[in-house]
């Protein structure tokens, strides 16, 4: 079934008002610029595999051999754990590209949205179009 | 001491599965196929568990799902507010407005759990659980218990208030009836709204649409904040191979709202972390 573009918006509007934001994380994103993708690379410094939401803590190299740390949060366990990934997804040490939405305020965090590892394979981190 | 003590044990129980099996047999060969409606009372008094047959199968875990209206159903209206709310309501439309998702900001981020209704459509599952009088149900946000007494006896006079309130429930052939009060003021009742009068009343119809699909009707009634009861419903995907996690909020909560009461993110790390 294809819907127009005018329909499908208007039925995401119903199923929103019907099932309401909370379908998505325990907070509002206001923080985040929700929808606007970025990317990062970096080492994995830490990886928070915790409630309500998961963290990744990236080292990424910055001018003259300078490095800065990155937190980037994500789905919790349980969210994750459902769809293919799990506490052994990422490990510390591991170079990864991370696509993720950016905190307004220019600190150095976002909200992952999708995790290539070293292994070239990439981990969707939230509902893709087809999902739920 | 051991010697003796054992093959008592297994007589004793060798003896006490004869007897209940000769007791099995005696009603499997009972000159009736069908048990009166005497009989299965009889039945249910002497074993209430018996009465659980009667009802759906809900087992497994359900996940509320994003389900647009089907063909020939109607989109949910918009709720119509008194004033004080519609303004808190119209503040959070101008947000979605600029930009579109999750606007929402709620205590729930401080790990302050959601009340009924809205603790049940949170992004993870809930299970139903039926005993003899009572259905069950687990939240897997917050790891939150809802009790809902089935057996008939009245709700108590003047409970205090809770996030998940006060519920009775009753069986209209496979739908479960639940009516909630006594909820917490300070939760939401409807996403983009904060607070709510002692009065809210939740009523809740929960029923199999499809083998798979629970759909649960939920109408609002609260004058202080409802000009008309606002009902709302919601799918729920069933999932049988999940199970329900635990969710420790406090473990390592980085969104919890500023002294403002604003949307917040902290980039320090936390001991649960």
């Amino acid at each position: 079934m294809k819907l127009g573009n005018g329909l499908r918006v208007a039925a995401i509007c119903a199923a929103t008002l019907a099932v309401g934001d909370s379908a998505m994380a325990h907070h509002s994103t206001a923080m985040f610029e929700w929808g606007t993708e970025k990317t990062l690379s970096g080492t994995i410094e830490r990886y928070e595999w915790t409630q309500p939401h998961t963290f990744i803590w990236l080292t990424v190299p910055g001018k003259q051999g300078k490095t800065r740390e990155w937190g980037l949060e994500g789905m919790s366990p349980s969210w994750l754990g459902r769809r293919g990934w799990s506490l052994h997804s990422l490990s510390v040490g591991d170079k990864v590209a991370i696509v993720y939405y950016p905190l307004k305020d220019g600190r150095p965090g976002g909200f992952y949205v999708r995790v290539t590892g070293p292994d070239g394979k990439t981990l969707e981190a939230l509902p893709t179009r087809n999902q739920r | 001491m051991r010697r003796t003590v054992v093959p008592v044990a297994w007589v004793t129980a060798i003896c006490a599965a004869l007897l209940s099996a000769c007791g099995a047999q005696s009603v499997s060969t009972a000159p009736s196929p069908a048990p009166s409606p005497a009989a299965a009372a009889a039945s249910e008094a002497s074993n209430p568990y018996a009465m659980l047959a009667k009802l759906p199968d809900w087992g497994g875990v359900w996940d509320v799902t994003f389900r647009p209206p089907q063909p020939g159903e109607a989109a949910a209206p918009a709720p119509k507010f008194t004033p004080p709310y519609q303004k808190q309501w119209d503040k959070y439309q101008a947000l979605n407005k600029k930009q579109p998702g999750l606007n929402f900001v709620s205590e729930v981020a401080s790990c302050i759990p959601p009340g009924v209704p809205q603790s049940m459509t949170q992004p993870y599952p809930i299970e139903f659980l039926f005993t003899p009088g009572r259905v069950t149900i687990l939240i897997e946000t917050e790891g939150l218990t809802r009790r809902i007494y089935t057996d008939g006896s009245p709700p108590p006079e003047n409970p205090d208030p809770s996030f998940q309130g006060t519920s009775v429930g009753h069986w209209e052939n496979d739908t479960l009836v639940v009516e909630t009060s006594a909820i917490l003021p300070q939760t939401s009742p409807v996403n983009g709204i904060n607070g709510h009068s002692d009065k809210l009343h939740v009523t809740e119809r929960i029923h199999l649409v499809d083998p798979n699909t629970l759909e649960i009707t939920t109408t609002r009634v609260d004058p202080a904040v409802f000009v008309e009861p606002y009902t709302t419903k919601a799918y729920y995907k069933r999932h049988r191979d999940w199970k329900i996690m635990e969710y420790v909020c406090e473990q390592n909560n980085h969104d919890a709202l500023d002294a403002n009461g604003n949307a917040a993110f902290s980039l320090k790390h936390k001991p649960g972390g």
